[in-house]
Formats: C-alpha cells, sequence, structure tokens
C-alpha cells in the first residue's frame, strides 16, 4: 500500500515530519518499507510563451520564447504541443536537476543555442502523459517554482501490509491509525450528499431509497435485484446523469500518479481516488450500456462466459458472483468489470456501484480466474459494510464537482440482514495476564475509543463494540494486542524467566547431531541438497520408484521428492568433478520420501556418504578412495555414536534392493542381523549415466534402525586395564581369493582359546610365487592372559593350535 | 724377573697415555676402535692381565692393584670421551640445517557441517541453555496442523504469506489437498501440544516449503520454531527470552527492538528487528500463542498461555556469514562449504 504524507495529513491533524510518522506506523505494526520524496523540482518554475518560430534546420523542432517574470529566454523545444503566447509552460532553468538525473544546461540544437527545457509530466515525474510538454490550464504567477505553483511536494511511503488490516488499504484508515498514534484529530472528507446515518438502515430484501430527498419513495431508475445475500450481503447504487467526460484536473491526476495510478478520465479517477481514501472499490458503469436498465446480483449460469476490461474472455464457474444486466453479466462481482459496460468518452448517465462482498467468495473468483486487482485485493480481505453509504456519496459528490452531473443523486440499496458489531469484554485482569504489564482501564479505554471503538467501561471491564473497518478484532486478545500496539511494545515490560521446565525427552535429535557431528569430525563434509528431484535423476541413479509428486512443482525438474539421498549427492560430486577439484568426501542427513498408501507419505531420514577422488597428501598416496575408505570412515562414524560395530557382508539381495551399487564390490551392513544401510562402489552403469568419473564409493545409512541398535545413550561400562604384558605371534595363511579375511580371523580368534586377546589383518598380499586365485593373508594374533604374565611357553602352545586350525580348516599353506 | 714387572709398567704408561688421547678420536667407530686395541678381547691391557702368571707372587698384589686403577681410568676415559663426542654430535644437530616448515602439512582429512547445520546448531545451543527441548517433525503433513489448527481461516489472504506445494495423489497429478510440503515449523507446535502437556519449552529445527525462487527465497529452506506454554507465560517473557536469546547470538550489545505484526497463530503477534551492520533487520516473528490454537489441541487457554516465535535459518546464516545469495547454500559447490 502506497500511501501519500501530504494526503494523511488533510485527514489529520498531526505534527510530524514524514520520518516520525514512518517511524510510528512501524512501530505500530504498519512497517513502512520505503519511502519517496516526489515534487522536489528545483529550478522549475512557471513560464508564459511570449513567442514560438520554426527551427531554421530541423522541422520537428520549435524555438520558443518564454518568459519567467524577469527575463525571456529563447528555447528549443521538440514537443508537437507548443501553446500559443501567453499560456503557461513548465520551464527547467539552466542548472536544473530534473528527477531522471538529467542536468539542464545551456546547449546548442542545430545551430541554435538552447536556454533551458519545457517540461512534459513524465520528465519531471508529476503524470504519465509523455504526449509533450505541459500547458497549464490555471493562472500562477510567473517565476514561482512549479513544485509550489502546483503543490507537488509530497513524500509517499511503501507500506507492507498485514492482511488483518483492510482498513489501512485506504488513506481514511491510516489517518485513523495516526490520530489515535498521536492524539490527533481526524478530518473526514466533506460530502456534498447526505447520508442517513450508519446503523439506521433500514434493512429488507427489496430496494430501498438512500438518500433523503431525490428519489424516496419513488422507483428506482436501475431495476434491482439481488439473488445471492451471502455472497453480497448488501448493494447499492445511484444515478448520476448529464455527466461530461474529459480529464482530471491536475491535482487528481497528481495524487493518484504519486500513489501510482494512471489517470484515465475524471469518472474513472474519482473511483480510484475513492478506493485509496475509503479503501473502497467501487464500479462506474455506463448507464446506457446496462441492457433493459437493471442489475441482477447472482451466481454465474452453467457455460456463462465474460470478456473483462482487460479483454480477456473468462469462462465462469457456479461459485462466481456476478452483476449482470439484463442480458448477462457485466461484471464479476469484486474482481473486475467487463469490458462493453465501462465508462468511455461518450457516457452521460453514470451509474456507479458500491457493494459489499462476502471475502471468501471473492478470494475463490479471484484465485480460480488469476486476477488479482486492487479491488479484489480489498474485497477478499474485507472492506467495512457499513461505509457503503458514505462511499458511494463520496464518489456521487465527487463526480457532481469534477464532472459536473446531477447532484443530489438518487441512491438505492438492497442491504436485507444489517451489520452489528459484536460486543467484546476486556477485563483489566487479562491485559496482565497475557502482557505481563499492569495497564491502567483508562488507558486502554481511551486507546480503544481512539481507534473507533465504542467502549463502555463496567467494573474491572470494558465492553468493546469493535468498528466494523476493524474485522479482526473479535475477542479479547485481539484488543490486548491493539493496547499494547499503541502503547508500543518496546514500552512494555520485559522480564527474564528463570529456566524453563524440559523433560528434556529429545534422545533422536541429539543423535541426528551426533551422526553429523561425528561424520565431519570423520573428515566428511555436510551437504545439504533440496528435497526435491526429478524423474530422470532417479532412474539415472537408480533410486527407488514411484517417487512422492509435487502437485504444483516450482519447476519442471522438481516435480518429485527424492527417494534417496544419490540423486543430490551425485549432482553435487558432477559439479565438484567439473570444477577440478581433486577429492570429495561429503555426507547428508536428511529425509527422503515414499508413497505410502495414506495421506502422508512414509518419511525416513538417511544418512548417506560419497567419497571420490585421490586420498592422499602431497607425500604419495595418490591412490583414490575405495571400499575400505569408506568402511573406515563409517567405522569412525557409527562406533563411537552408537557403540556398536556392524558387520560387512557381500547379499545377493542388494542387487535387487540397491541396484546402483557394483554387484561385486558392496556389501550389507547389519548390527544384531539388522540391516543399518549398505556400502560398496557405484555400479559402473550408473557412473556412466550420471556422466561421473569413477570410481565413486558410496554408503546409504538407515538412521532409525541405528537408532534402534545404538547404545550411545547408555553409560559404558569400563574394563580394567590389563595389568600383565601380552604378546604376539604372526601368522600368514595363503587361502583361496573368495575367502574373506573376516572369517579366516574369527577362525584364527576360537582356535587360539582364552589367551587370544585379537587378531588383526596387517598384509595381504597377491601375486609373486603364489599361485593364481590364490592371496596370503597375514595376521597378527595378540596373547595375554590377565592374571598372569605369559610364558613364552604358553603362548606356543596357543599359537600352535592356531596354527594347526588353520591348516586343517583352509587347506592352508602357512607362510613364514 | 724384573723383565716382566719393568714390561708391566711400561705398558700400563703406555696404555695411560693412549687413553689420555681418546678426546682425540673424532667419531665414535674410532674412538671405540682406540678402545678396542687397549681393552678389547685382544687389546693391549687385556694381553697384559693374561700374562700375571709370570710375575712373581710378591709382585703379584701391587701390579694388580696398579692394572686395575689404569683399566678403571680407562674406562673413565672412554665413558668421557663418548659423552663429549654424543654432545659434540647433539650440538652439531642443534646448529644444523632447519626444517622447511613452509611445506604443507600432511593431511588430516577435516571434515565440516553444512553452514545451515553450523547456525541451526548455534541457535539450538543458546535455547538449550535456557531450558528448551529439541523436538523433530515431519516435512510433508497434514493441511490441518499446517494451516487450520493454527488459526489459519478457510479462504483467507494470509495464507498467501505462504504459498504451498501439495502433494499429487499417488498414481494421477490431481492434488490432494489434505496433505502438503509443509510452509513453517509450527506444524511441530501443534504435533507437540497435541502430544504432551504443559509445561513444555520447544525448539523444532526443519526444512520447510514455499513456491518461492529468486536471490532472497530458496523453495526449500530451514526455520526454527520455537514455543513455552505454561501457566503465567506472559508477553514480557516473550520480550526477556528473545531477547536473552539474540543477545546471544549476535552480541551483548546488539540493539532489540520489537514491533507489532500478524501471524494468525499468535496474537499479540510482533517481529523483531535487531541493529546489525549500520541497519535494523528483521530476524524473527513471534508472538503470545492464539487461544483458538490452545483450544485447538485440547488446552484451556483460561488456564495456560504460551509464547512462539519462528527464524528462517537461511536468513541468520546469510547475516553471520555475508552470504547475498541463498542459492549459494544449496549449490553445495564443496569450495564453498570447505571455508566453514
Amino acid at each position: 500500500m502506497r500511501a501519500s504524507y501530504r494526503w494523511l495529513k488533510e485527514l489529520c491533524r498531526f505534527e510530524a515530519d514524514p520520518g516520525e510518522v514512518a517511524d510510528r506506523l512501524t512501530l505500530a505494526g504498519l512497517e513502512v518499507e520505503g519511502t519517496k520524496k516526489y515534487g522536489e523540482l528545483p529550478g522549475v518554475v512557471i513560464a508564459e510563451v511570449r513567442g514560438k518560430r520554426p527551427h531554421p534546420s530541423r522541422d520537428k523542432l520549435t524555438l520558443v520564447t518564454v518568459f519567467d517574470g524577469k527575463v525571456e529566454a529563447e528555447v528549443v523545444c521538440g514537443a508537437p504541443n507548443v501553446p500559443e503566447p501567453g499560456k503557461l509552460v513548465l520551464l527547467a532553468q539552466n542548472g536544473a536537476k530534473l528527477p531522471n538525473g538529467m542536468v539542464i544546461a545551456e546547449r546548442n540544437l542545430g545551430g541554435v543555442v538552447s536556454n533551458g527545457m519545457l517540461c512534459g509530466e513524465t520528465e519531471l515525474d508529476i503524470g504519465s502523459d509523455d504526449d509533450g510538454i505541459v500547458v497549464l490550464a490555471e493562472r500562477h504567477e510567473l517565476g514561482m517554482s512549479a513544485a509550489r505553483a502546483l503543490n507537488l511536494e509530497d513524500t509517499v511511503f511503501e507500506i507492507g501490509l498485514t492482511p488483518n488490516r483492510p482498513d489501512c488499504l485506504g488513506h481514511l484508515g491510516l489517518a485513523r491509525e495516526l490520530s489515535a498514534l498521536f492524539g490527533a484529530p481526524l478530518v473526514e472528507p466533506k460530502l456534498s450528499t447526505p447520508t442517513l446515518s450508519q446503523g439506521t438502515v433500514p434493512a429488507g430484501t427489496r430496494p430501498v431509497a438512500l438518500f433523503p430527498g431525490a428519489g424516496q419513495g419513488a422507483s428506482t431508475p436501475v431495476g434491482l435485484t439481488v439473488a445471492d445475500a451471502v455472497r453480497c450481503p448488501r448493494y447499492a447504487g445511484a444515478v448520476i446523469e448529464g455527466v461530461s467526460i474529459k480529464a482530471s484536473p491536475f491535482w487528481l491526476r497528481y495524487r493518484l500518479h504519486v500513489l501510482g495510478l494512471r489517470a484515465i478520465n475524471n469518472v474513472v479517477d474519482i473511483t480510484n481516488l475513492v478506493l485509496l481514501e475509503y479503501g473502497y472499490p467501487t464500479h462506474a458503469f455506463d448507464l446506457e450500456r446496462l441492457r433493459g436498465a437493471r442489475i441482477d446480483v447472482r451466481t454465474a449460469k452453467a457455460q456463462e462466459k465474460i470478456v473483462t476490461l482487460d479483454g480477456v474472455e473468462r469462462a465462469l464457474h457456479a461459485d462466481d458472483l456476478l452483476i449482470c444486466d439484463g442480458e448477462g453479466p457485466v461484471a464479476v462481482a469484486g474482481v473486475m468489470g467487463g469490458e462493453h459496460s465501462g465508462v468511455s468518452s461518450n457516457t452521460q448517465k453514470v451509474f456507479v456501484e458500491t457493494a459489499y462482498f462476502d471475502p471468501r467468495a471473492v478470494r475463490r473468483t479471484s484465485r480460480r480466474l488469476g486476477l488479482h486487482t486492487d479491488a479484489s485485493h480489498r474485497f477478499e480481505r474485507g472492506v467495512d459494510p457499513r461505509a457503503v453509504p458514505a462511499v458511494l456519496a463520496r464518489v456521487v459528490s465527487l463526480i457532481g464537482e469534477l464532472a459536473g452531473g446531477s447532484t443530489p443523486a438518487n441512491g438505492f440499496e438492497v442491504y436485507p440482514q444489517a451489520f452489528t458489531p459484536k460486543e467484546i469484554t476486556l477485563r483489566v485482569a487479562a491485559i496482565e495476564r497475557l502482557l505481563g504489564a499492569k495497564i491502567a482501564l483508562e488507558k486502554a479505554q481511551g486507546i480503544l475509543t481512539a481507534l473507533g471503538c465504542d467502549v463502555t467501561p463496567s467494573g474491572q471491564s470494558l465492553k468493546v463494540l469493535a468498528p466494523t473497518w476493524r474485522p479482526d478484532l473479535t475477542r479479547e486478545e485481539d484488543l490486548i494486542e491493539e493496547v499494547a500496539r499503541v502503547i508500543g511494545y518496546d514500552n512494555l515490560p520485559t522480564e527474564t524467566p528463570h529456566v524453563m521446565a524440559s523433560t528434556n525427552a529429545t534422545p533422536y535429535t541429539r543423535f541426528l547431531r551426533q551422526l553429523k557431528e561425528r561424520a565431519a569430525a570423520a573428515g566428511l563434509t555436510e551437504a545439504v541438497n533440496l528435497a526435491f528431484t526429478s524423474q530422470k535423476l532417479l532412474e539415472a541413479t537408480r533410486s527407488p520408484l514411484p517417487a512422492v509428486r509435487v502437485a504444483n512443482p516450482i519447476s519442471e525438474g522438481r516435480d518429485l521428492m527424492r527417494s534417496s539421498l544419490l540423486p543430490g549427492l551425485s549432482q553435487n560430486l558432477l559439479r565438484a568433478q567439473r570444477h577440478q577439484v581433486p577429492s570429495v568426501s561429503v555426507f547428508e542427513l536428511a529425509r527422503v520420501f515414499r508413497p505410502s498408501g495414506d495421506l502422508l507419505p512414509h518419511e525416513s531420514h538417511k544418512l548417506a556418504v560419497v567419497l571420490w577422488g585421490a586420498r592422499g597428501s602431497w607425500l604419495g598416496d595418490s591412490a583414490g578412495f575405495d571400499f575400505y575408505d569408506g568402511k573406515g570412515v563409517l567405522e569412525a562414524l557409527i562406533k563411537p555414536v552408537t557403540r556398536r560395530d556392524f558387520d560387512a557382508a557381500i547379499d545377493a539381495t542388494l542387487a535387487e534392493e540397491a541396484p546402483f551399487f557394483h554387484p561385486r564390490r558392496s556389501a550389507r551392513l547389519t548390527i544384531d542381523g539388522r540391516s543399518v544401510g549398505a556400502l560398496g562402489e557405484l555400479h559402473p552403469d550408473v557412473i556412466e549415466s550420471l556422466e561421473l568419473l569413477g570410481p565413486v564409493v558410496y554408503a546409504e545409512l538407515d538412521v532409525s534402525t541405528l537408532f534402534a541398535v545404538s547404545r550411545g545413550e547408555q553409560a559404558p561400562h569400563v574394563r580394567a586395564t590389563p595389568r600383565f604384558p601380552a604378546s604376539s605371534r604372526d601368522i600368514a595363511i595363503v587361502v583361496d581369493e573368495a575367502s574373506e579375511a573376516g572369517s579366516v580371523a574369527s577362525v584364527l580368534r576360537e582356535a587360539g582359546g582364552a589367551l587370544v586377546e585379537g587378531v588383526e589383518l596387517f598384509d595381504l598380499y597377491r601375486g609373486g610365487q603364489l599361485a593364481a586365485g590364490k592371496k596370503s593373508l597375514a595376521f597378527r594374533v595378540t596373547y595375554r592372559d590377565p592374571a598372569a604374565t605369559l610364558t613364552d611357553q604358553r603362548v606356543d602352545e596357543a599359537h600352535a593350535k592356531v596354527s594347526a586350525e588353520a591348516r586343517t580348516r583352509f587347506q592352508a599353506d602357512l607362510r613364514g | 724377573m724384573t723383565d716382566i714387572v719393568g714390561e708391566w709398567e711400561v705398558v700400563l704408561e703406555r696404555v695411560r697415555a693412549a687413553a689420555s688421547a681418546f678426546g682425540t678420536a673424532a667419531t665414535e667407530h674410532e674412538l671405540r676402535e682406540q678402545n678396542a686395541r687397549l681393552s678389547g678381547p685382544s687389546g693391549e691391557l687385556t694381553a697384559l692381565m693374561k700374562r700375571m702368571k709370570e710375575v712373581p707372587g710378591d709382585k703379584k698384589r701391587e701390579l694388580g692393584q696398579r692394572s686395575n686403577a689404569v683399566k678403571q681410568e680407562l674406562e673413565r676415559a672412554f665413558a668421557d670421551a663418548l659423552a663429549a663426542l654424543a654432545r659434540k654430535q647433539r650440538e652439531a644437530e642443534l646448529s644444523g640445517p632447519a626444517i622447511d616448515p613452509s611445506l604443507p602439512g600432511r593431511n588430516v582429512k577435516l571434515g565440516r557441517l553444512h553452514p545451515i547445520t553450523q547456525v541451526t546448531y548455534r541457535l539450538l545451543d543458546v535455547f538449550a541453555s535456557l531450558g528448551f527441548d529439541v523436538a523433530d517433525g515431519p516435512e510433508i503433513d497434514l493441511h490441518k496442523h499446517n494451516f487450520d489448527m493454527l488459526g489459519f481461516p478457510p479462504d483467507h489472504p494470509a495464507t498467501d504469506m505462504q504459498d504451498s506445494f501439495f502433494i499429487a495423489k499417488e498414481g494421477s497429478n490431481e492434488v490432494d489437498r489434505g496433505a502438503l510440503l509443509r510452509t513453517h515449523t509450527s506444524t511441530i507446535q501443534i504435533r507437540e501440544m497435541l502430544k504432551r502437556k504443559p509445561p513444555l519449552a520447544v525448539v523444532a529445527p526443519g526444512a520447510v516449503f514455499r513456491r518461492d525462487d529468486d536471490a532472497t527465497h530458496s523453495p526449500m529452506f530451514f526455520q526454527i520454531e520455537g514455543f513455552v506454554v505454561d501457566e503465567g507465560v506472559t508477553f514480557a517473557q516473550l520480550k526477556g527470552v528473545l531477547t536473552r536469546f539474540l543477545r546471544a547470538l549476535f552480541g551483548e550489545e546488539t540493539p532489540v527492538k520489537f514491533r507489532p505484526s500478524y501471524f494468525p497463530f499468535v496474537e499479540p503477534g510482533g517481529e523483531i528487528d535487531i541493529y546489525r551492520n549500520g541497519r535494523w533487520m528483521e530476524v524473527l516473528g513471534c508472538g503470545m500463542i492464539h487461544p483458538v490454537v490452545l483450544e485447538n489441541v485440547g488446552y484451556d487457554p483460561q488456564k495456560v498461555s504460551g509464547f512462539a516465535f519462528g527464524m528462517g535459518v537461511d536468513r541468520m546464516a546469510m547475516l553471520l556469514y555475508g552470504i547475498d545469495n541463498i542459492k549459494q547454500l544449496y549449490e553445495n559447490d564443496v569450495r564453498l562449504l570447505t571455508q566453514f
């Protein structure tokens, strides 16, 4: 909402400069997001045309002699409308700086020196007419600054209004707010047509005369029926005859201009002015284009269509409320008028509509049609139903003043059920209970009264009738906010409470955080990807399908919810590879989504890891990351958080469940036999279709299962540190390629009996003298007796058992 | 007889002389060789001692004692010379060529949390110190949790502030208005209040979704929602807690300004601006929980009251780290991420 400081000052007698007004409004919840000054036009003055002659060499230019009250100057002008001598124009003298940044100086134009420039509206930012220079209709003192002569100086506020304050969508509402904030009197616009006082309007479903005098008791000039009193609780109109359509006076055009509206003609400009004054949309029809001279307010019939003012043909819905003449729709109620019924330059009889439409109905129609207008914006937020007669009277008055129409007009309305404000009780105790501040009842009463409430004290409470322009005031808390708002939040007490009650019931969120922090400690950098993805990427990554679909995606490639973290991470990797980043180790912990058959899809937290590229540092180890780097990272991550070890094993079912893995270089990870995820290299076909450089190590862990098996929340039970020394023996075993080191190790451990403390692989060797399909595994077996120092003899005996078992179980050759 | 005694004297004297020259050895090896020539298995002194039986009985004792004294002298001289050599070597080492400290360090792989996560944890830590629990909830939620129970009127422009992504019915493109990507973490407020009874002090971080996409809006972004419900919770306490929070985050001297605003689920509602880098900046929305919301979750608004607040984590991260385009937060460019 744009608001003019100058206009606000006409409506409220406050004493404050624009900066103060902006601050006060902001602190009262009407956030002034910007201010712009208008009409500062130094060096632009009123001048009189004294003579004009053609330019000697340029046929589109005119040489104009102007007089600013002191001296004459010759100015070269390119406008087609240079007036005859005696007329007044706006002269930008040498040195003047125009709002568009242009600085006027002596210039040579085709061999003629021009001293100054005659200005048009757009150059001065005082209007939108760019057909030529401004020629003033009225007389002004020559040489007077244009800003002063034309009353141009103004400051326009850009106010970010919240949707609960429709009353402030007009200057009168803002002025009322300022009146309460500054304690300054409000000056309501004067009406030349008296209105019936609000609240005494006779209710009924038949049209009744609205204004005393003309039309009272007589038949209305337009037949009116309202078939839908729910969508249209109040409809009023008036006919003005003998109107002459022409341009509005400058002050009106300028006012609309600074507030961002284009001047059209006097009648349309008046409806726009009242829109910005009362915040109330009205519509002017050309009465002679209303077929059958009647208005019917009803919902749309099947297949009904209308061509709106913007020239678009629109199909209507049975829920849409229409304004119809004798033959069909002439406006979409509260949204936009029709193309053929509006005011044109030939219009002589105007029918002005002022109605209250149901906010929800207007909103549904406006959304359905994709038509958001100044009118729908206000109707859907709720205009003041009781302002109808005043608004109509204001339009009629202005038309009488500015378009020469017949006044008083013969207004009439259908208003079956009068709006009555609801009574709200405000208890002084409730104020203190909610705000933690003691506020005197009289203070609250003063504030609410200034905001337009009808307040009656009753003991320790106030009986409050909220004004109908404030649909947001419906309960006690709303009134408390008004009191707090006008006092100013910063002026209310602040109390630092003691520590909050916490049940500390959040082990799962703590677990998530521990996982992330451990992952970073294990050398992984965290990625956060958008949850949206595309069918193409899900297919390329062989992610689970079908995925959850967004019905109204923001763009084509973001129409599905990720079912895996691989789509996002693969794109992060691709980006890094394209930027020649030598290695990538990232993780992401986020939710993935799958259809569940229910209203809400199935969501689960996954933790995924990607390792790619050179592992090493500057001192060699340029080899790429492989499966075992991934396993190492997961060990560093899972063990400290869950205090559990996982097993990694080849699992044929992974091929179906996680087909994005290399079938021979991937493993299922389990704890207590429960799958907690999988780790492996990505399938080469997947790498190829993602246009990645491989190999890529990927792991995806199921966070809720990890949480379920975690012992991280239990205090660890500490074992005593050993008091006696350990002794170790090495053993190298040649086995078939298919044998897993892990199972060999557990055989050794078992064979050695109670003395074995640990079995650790320290070398893996292939080739050389070994036969094809064989590998040598070297283990270090550590022996320890917790109760005594081991003798060599006892160690040798135990190790002999280990060797013997290895030989028989694996038909293994023992080396070294 | 005198022969052997005289010869003995001569050898002992020679050995003593040789021992006194130990200091001239340049290396440990040289020193050990010198020593071996005297007291090694085939050394001069060793050889002499083997001839003790040739010494006449009355001289045996004296020569034996003198030989042992020479031997001890020899050992001492050797030990001293060895220590001197070691000291010389240490001194050489301490004054020799220095290392090149400018060579790069050997990699210890460092991971980093995403800036959004870092800011989230920073915010949560402040709230944890004030006694708040951390809660979590689904990203796709029911319309009633996201709007209806929070007091958004149906067909009301307030929902325009939060343009939603809806979920398509399974197997079709038909919109299911019952479920949507949550537009704010206030859904967790509803879920937690339905699940638990006051007193409650909860913060809930998470991803939220709105149909916006430009330099300052991402269709997915992060929020932290928090709320307190108990008997006697007031607006004054809201101001106290949030002022403490903002000052803990941005510095104790940070100017904080409260001004009214509108969210359907609070009344009175407000926004907080902080003064930072020469201007006022909006950082969070807040208010007293609307009685309708309390009623909707089965609380009695005449008995308990509460306040709620919410803030954009992305916005805080952009503010704290000087990031000007929100998209940078979601590109996951490792060259950016490794700066945090």
